[in-house]
């Protein structure tokens, strides 16, 4: 649920990283928050992260980021990940409450692909319990690791995942690699602009 | 759906929450919706705390807390409160969609604390709630 505060003219927005375990999405906001440090200073919130011993995620990581103005408002951007073990699903529905957008990251592995279609498949459950659906909110795919060396592990093709998992929405999409950075940002800034210009035309806000 | 905050609301629940603080002893206080975005904050250790981390946390730990007492047939438990050697911690669900979480030395009653929070938590809840 965006937050609009007209008094000091703000707008916090909540952007939720979905996808099966191990895809990368605790990588993808890692990345993110080391390099906005390592760039802005003034960007002080710290990451929080509720993870198990293993280093898997338990419940969520997150970190506020300041995106600056639009349209006077000055605009924050709260991003979460969900832990992606089919056993947390409680805590990963939790995480959902609120959202607004959501990047679902897609293990670019052949023998993920099921794992991805679950995982997709169980977004839109756990939407549906907080009474919303997919047309609510603003989706975009990331195929991750495509940094992967094929002659390693072999790896399924981006148009076999986009025939797999999106041929039905046709959601924008970003062949990525959170490891190496490779459209993290991208996908960030898409999914930012997409969810603010939605609040935006959904809540009639007009220049101030 | 968006949670609208419009400036006269804003100002108000800023001189209700500031008002608490000064009449409750608490040492801090913050509203946040329950899905963990920071509304409100007061207090005099304001600049010390995480607020949007505190938040963040708390209505998972809130969201949680309430998934447990339905595994084992409660509704929702009615005292949310942790004790720390320096602060303690009371959270309080001010309307469905935002909870108000009030930091307060171990020297100050619990009893007393909830009665002044049972006082504001309407008025805080009809502002935030249009």
């Amino acid at each position: 649920m965006a937050t609009i505060n007209l008094k000091d003219k703000s707008i916090r927005i909540k952007l939720v990283y979905y996808g099966p375990g191990r895809s990368g999405k605790t990588t993808n906001l890692e990345y993110i928050y080391n390099k906005i440090q390592e760039n802005d200073e003034k960007q002080k919130g710290k990451m929080v992260s509720i993870d198990t011993n293993g280093d898997r995620t338990m419940f969520f990581d997150f970190f506020p980021i300041d995106l600056g103005k639009i349209n006077g408002f000055a605009l924050k951007l709260q991003l979460y990940t969900t832990p992606g073990q089919v056993k947390y699903e409680f805590t990963r529905r939790l995480v959902l409450k609120g959202v607004d957008g959501i990047v679902f990251v897609a293990d670019s592995m052949a023998s993920r692909q099921e794992a991805n279609a679950q995982s997709f498949e169980n977004l839109k459950e756990n939407l549906a319990f907080h009474n919303k659906t997919l047309s609510d909110i603003k989706v975009v795919f990331q195929w991750n690791k495509r940094d992967i060396d094929e002659n390693l592990i072999p790896l399924a093709s981006v148009e076999e995942m986009e025939k797999t998992l999106n041929s039905k929405y046709g959601y924008t999409s970003f062949p990525a690699s959170a490891e190496t950075g490779l459209n993290v940002f991208k996908t960030v800034n898409y999914i930012a602009k997409e969810t603010v210009k939605h609040v935006i035309a959904l809540n009639d806000i007009k220049k101030g | 759906m968006s949670l609208i905050i419009n400036k006269e609301s804003a100002d108000k629940v800023e001189k209700i929450l500031e008002r608490f603080v000064e009449e409750s002893g608490a040492t801090y206080v913050l509203l946040t919706d329950m899905g963990g975005g920071m509304l409100f904050e007061s207090g005099a250790d304001v600049v010390s705390y995480n607020g949007d981390a505190l938040a963040v946390l708390s209505a998972a730990n809130y969201a949680a807390t309430n998934e447990i007492a339905k595994l084992i047939d409660e509704e929702s438990f009615s005292l949310l409160f942790h004790r720390g050697n320096n602060e303690n911690i009371h959270f309080t669900k001010v309307s469905p969609d935002v909870l108000m979480i009030v930091l307060f030395k171990p020297f100050l009653s619990l009893g007393l604390l909830r009665l002044k929070i049972g006082k504001i938590q309407d008025e805080i809840a009809s502002l935030l709630g249009k």
